[in-house]
């Protein structure tokens, strides 16, 4: 069974040979390739090489064409601070005013700023799995595109204070992501994960996300399904059982569930869809690679009601992680593999 | 009306976060005699005690959270600072005094500014040094400035290093006394030990916990 059969089958609830391992791994690939993260984010090659190779080394099921969260904002024009070990960072918000947004043009994906690069790493990496393991691009949702073009905090203000213009910048935003994430499927990858930590209920209330949020998400996903996508997917970090129940309104079928919310709590508060996740991503760091086996097995024995689950991280495994604790997931997924099990044979193993 | 009753409204226009009518409800408690005194213990003491109790039972998220602080701010600066001269509203001993800064390698500052809010609300005299702060700077910023605390704050953990010598760059200086508190993002899957810290808060309120708490051992 192909890495592409494993994730397709689960997703549908067809039995699989063992449990899809498919954690966040971005920047920390580079280091097995000797690439800064810098020569990451900014090379097209160097980002495809570092997740093929990441691919042979650990085992796991996806390849990920993604740089940074900054990718979009960069493209709409705010200046970054680069360095050589760290993920470039929006230096300071492009607009101080919701009234500035006329100021800005939408970016051209086959051109404005590293959008080409990632484009190209798609292509890349889609040429050299072909369909036998899915390329998964990264797109960032309406309000943290807004949030790091207008600053975080000025965002939040804005939406008690001038709710009005707040919706015409997530309306620009959410333009940004349509069509960087079309341009993304286009080149060759097969789906995306959409990122959206300001959607977070830990930063606005469940209220915001159900109102500015969900209609836009629901509006993407569709989109990008038109636009060939095998999966609506989402990835929210941080306790986000109050929106859990919603994600199904806006036609995700695979949720990312952080840490902070319990494996068997997030799969009844999604209802049937998908779920990936909830490794602690610092543990990748701070744990040994016994330690993180153990853990993904109790994940793994804790949906073994689940066909449609794949193991990963909650969030991005640290660039400072270590490789042989991510590889410990792969082996937790293989020692309780179950091809052709029952899933009381699952729990048991 | 009466004051207590009024002094509800305005616990209530704080934790929703409305700064224009914070302030008149303050302005109008004060002209009809209250003190600044209860102002600052009735009111705005009990608003923070309030929102702790929503971060406490994670009923809480941060817009709230930097829209009450921002009208706990307007309190403190349109009405508090008229009655009181600063040497009264905050105390600059080193057990009153916190440097605050996010480490080298991040410029995050949302959550840094809300603990600066909070505790600013709460008499602690901080200074912000900004963010993308060298370790060295922390140090010798806060013997500068005669600092009890160090606040440092971030969301990346590949910056725990720069965190780690804080601690180490106090022991050469022989200013352990200096406590150092961390807090922000990826850091709250830490512990004071993976960090070198005296403290890991998991959330702005925790910080005012700590920092009482050690008051009261002391």
């Amino acid at each position: 069974m192909t890495s592409y059969e494993r994730v397709i089958n689960s997703l549908k609830k067809k039995l699989t040979d063992r449990v899809p391992v498919v954690p966040e791994v971005f920047g920390v690939t580079a280091k097995l390739c000797d690439y800064s993260l810098y020569d990451y984010v900014t090379d097209a090659s160097k980002l495809a090489e570092s997740q093929l190779r990441a691919r042979e080394v650990i085992g796991h099921d996806m390849v990920f064409a993604f740089a940074d969260l900054a990718v979009e904002s960069e493209a709409i024009g705010c200046e970054m601070i680069y360095k050589e070990d760290t993920y470039p960072a929006v230096k300071q918000p492009l607009i101080k005013n919701t009234g500035d947004l006329e100021t800005l043009a939408l970016p051209n994906p086959l051109k404005d700023g590293r959008m080409p690069v990632v484009i190209e790493a798609s292509s890349r990496l889609r040429d050299a799995v072909g369909d036998t393991c899915i390329v998964a691009a990264c797109v960032m949702g309406p309000l943290s595109i807004a949030g790091q073009i207008m600053g975080i905090e000025n965002l939040l203000y804005q939406l008690v204070d001038t709710p009005d213009a707040v919706e015409k910048v997530l309306d620009f935003t959410e333009e940004v992501t349509r069509r960087y994430g079309k341009a993304l499927l286009q080149a060759g990858a097969h789906c995306h994960i959409l990122f959206d930590p300001v959607a977070s209920p830990m930063v606005v209330p469940q209220e915001i996300f159900l109102r500015l949020e969900l209609p836009r998400l629901k509006k993407l996903f569709k989109e990008f399904k038109q636009e060939g996508s095998l999966i609506c997917w989402l990835s929210i970090a941080g306790n986000t059982r109050k929106i859990l129940p919603y994600y199904r309104d806006a036609d995700v079928e695979l949720a990312t569930v952080d840490y902070t919310v319990s494996l068997s709590d997030a799969c009844k508060l999604v209802g049937d869809l998908a779920v990936n996740g909830n490794l602690m991503p610092f543990s990748f760091v701070s744990h040994s690679p016994e330690k993180i086996k153990d853990t993904a097995k109790m994940c793994i024995r804790e949906t073994a009601n689940k066909r449609d689950y794949l193991l990963g991280s909650g969030c991005e495994i640290p660039v400072e992680a270590s490789i042989e604790g991510i590889k410990a997931l792969v082996e937790a997924s293989h020692e309780l593999s179950y091809s052709g099990n029952t899933t009381d044979e699952r729990k048991k193993n | 009306m009466s004051k207590h009753t009024e002094i509800d409204e305005l616990i209530q226009a704080i934790v929703g976060g409305e700064a224009h009518l914070s302030v008149s409800l303050a302005e109008r408690l004060i002209a009809k005699g209250l003190t600044i005194e209860s102002l600052i213990q009735d009111g705005l003491t009990a608003a923070l005690q309030s929102l702790n109790a929503k971060c406490t039972n994670e009923e809480f998220n941060l817009l709230e959270i930097v829209l009450a602080g921002r009208a706990m701010m307007a309190v403190m600066d349109n009405v508090v600072a008229r009655y009181l001269s600063p040497s009264k509203t905050v105390v600059s001993e080193p057990d009153r005094t916190i440097l605050l800064g996010t480490i080298e390698g991040d410029i995050h500052e949302l959550g840094k500014h809300v603990v600066k809010m909070l505790l600013r609300s709460s008499g602690y005299r901080v200074i912000d040094i900004g963010k993308d702060i060298r370790p060295e700077e922390f140090v010798d910023r806060a013997i500068q400035q005669n600092a009890g605390y160090i606040g440092v704050s971030s969301l990346l953990t590949p910056t725990i290093p720069s965190i780690r010598r804080i601690k180490e760059l106090l022991h050469k200086a022989g200013r352990e006394d200096i406590k150092v508190i961390a807090g922000g993002g990826a850091i709250q899957q830490t512990t004071k030990g993976d960090l070198n810290v005296d403290f890991v808060a998991r959330s702005a309120f925790d910080i005012l916990h700590y920092l009482k708490n050690l008051k009261s051992e002391a």
